[in-house]
């Protein structure tokens, strides 16, 4: 459903990515390691076309995203997208921040939308923090917001951009396990993480990219016991 | 010769019923002048983030010839000047209004630019990732905390714009300063009279600090 084809992008003279090719199946979920400055953030921010791509083919659900005549909007809502730094909408309640996507997206009415946002916050476990501000919650509850928030469009796949690297060690455990949840679900997911644990635990296919190109795929068993690549070997042994 | 200078309170009482009419003009002049300069200042403001060169352009324009003229000379065009080669006279108190209005618009303009610019990126990408339009994320996403971070510039242009209604009498609009001028131009009594507008300009503006210090406290507490 998500189809990569010999992406390139360049941020000025600097090659980001030099020639990716994925495919990612439904219900599949895949996790991309890699050190840093690798391209993995890159990658899935082109996906969903918050950044240009210089060149290649990427197709969401079978639409071209880099054709000006596909509806990028309506993409973007079928790809759920989870930041690093949360990005949850300050100047709005929580459950407000679950609903906005619904209701002018997908145009809902508002109870509907106020009921689907307070099932979403009880399933990540936050209904009682609904009417609060976002200001006022840990970062591992705003991050379980904005699951809930992207999971509000009911998309067909996540994209999670290092979800758990701007929270506290015992912070993570939480979003962690919501994510697990939703892999369990059959969630279409991709993940940049550094967590190792999840990777081994819940992926189904495990991805290493270094230096703007996947070095190395596999399933988690044999990604982590049998590294082939030198590369995979030496960031695996510096983690 | 250095005359004996007493001050005439009586004077005082005489003229404030007259400068109240001026002060309901300065504040209708302002209130009107800062409605079209928000309304040009964001616009203006909008078009400064815009994408397309042209657009931008366009607002440079408009910002860098108002803020790099005088305001007398732009209300001296616009009564005197622009009648001539419009064919039509506009009345002083419209001139007045749309002087004001262009010329707050401008500098309110580069306001709505360095507040929306403030907001960080990290806001619009989570707003274009959930499926809302470029429009969409403007109107729900960064507009509503751009704009309070506005608040106190714009207080402080509201301050300015109302000060700079006085300019108006040289094109004859009766505000504040003009009904001073001409209680002067029967008694004499520059002291007095001024000293009174100068006062009452005071309590205008100390007025619009304390109403935009309560909203903006209201607003703090709403977030």
């Amino acid at each position: 459903m998500i189809v990569v084809k010999d992406l390139h992008k360049s941020f000025g003279d600097l090659e980001v990515l030099r020639g990716v090719d994925l495919h990612i199946t439904p219900g599949e979920v895949v996790v991309i390691l890699g050190p840093s400055g690798s391209g993995k953030s890159t990658l899935l921010r082109c996906i969903n076309q918050l950044e240009e791509i210089t060149s290649g083919t990427i197709i969401v659900d079978g639409f071209d995203v880099t054709d000006k005549n596909t509806d990028i909007n309506y993409v973007r809502a079928e790809t759920g997208m989870v930041f690093q730094l949360f990005n949850l909408f300050p100047h709005m309640t929580v459950l407000q921040n679950v609903t906005l996507g619904p209701s002018k997206v997908r145009k809902i009415d508002h109870k509907e939308a106020d009921k689907l946002g307070l099932d979403l916050l009880k399933k990540v476990g936050l209904e009682d923090k609904a009417r609060v501000y976002p200001d006022n919650l840990s970062g591992g509850q705003k991050q379980r917001v904005a699951i809930a928030r992207s999971l509000a469009l009911k998309p067909k796949s996540i994209l999670f951009d290092e979800p758990t690297s701007a929270l506290d060690p015992e912070l993570i455990g939480e979003v962690l396990e919501v994510m697990k949840t939703l892999a369990r679900e059959g969630m279409t997911m991709i993940v940049v993480t550094h967590e190792m644990g999840f990777a081994k635990e819940v992926a189904d296919r495990v991805i290493f990219m270094d230096e703007g190109m996947i070095v190395e795929q596999n399933t988690p068993d044999a990604f982590f016991a049998n590294p082939q690549n030198e590369r995979t070997r030496n960031f695996l042994a510096l983690v | 010769m250095a005359g004996h200078f007493e001050l005439k309170y009586s004077v005082i009482w005489e003229s404030i019923p007259i400068l109240l009419t001026g002060i309901k003009l300065t504040i209708w002049i302002t209130i009107f002048g800062l409605i079209i300069g928000f309304l040009c200042g964001s616009l203006a403001g909008l078009a400064k983030t815009s994408r397309k060169p042209y657009v931008r352009k366009l607002a440079g324009v408009y910002i860098e010839s108002i803020r790099g003229t005088p305001l007398m000379v732009q209300v001296l065009f616009l009564y005197f000047g622009l009648p001539l080669a419009l064919g039509m006279r506009v009345p002083p108190l419209v001139a007045g209004i749309v002087a004001i209005g262009l010329n707050s618009g401008a500098y309110i303009a580069e306001i709505v630019r360095g507040a929306i610019q403030s907001i960080d990126r990290g806001q619009t990408e989570a707003g274009r990732s959930i499926g809302l339009t470029h429009f969409q994320t403007l109107l729900y996403v960064i507009w509503p905390q751009a704009f309070r971070r506005m608040i106190p510039p714009l207080g402080n242009q509201f301050i300015i714009s109302l000060k700079d209604t006085s300019l108006l009498v040289v094109i004859g609009v009766g505000e504040l300063t003009r009904q001073g001028q001409e209680i002067i131009a029967t008694n004499f009594r520059a002291f007095e009279v001024w000293l009174t507008v100068a006062i009452m300009y005071l309590a205008l503006t100390m007025t619009i600090a304390k109403v935009l210090q309560i909203f903006e406290r209201k607003l703090h507490i709403a977030s």
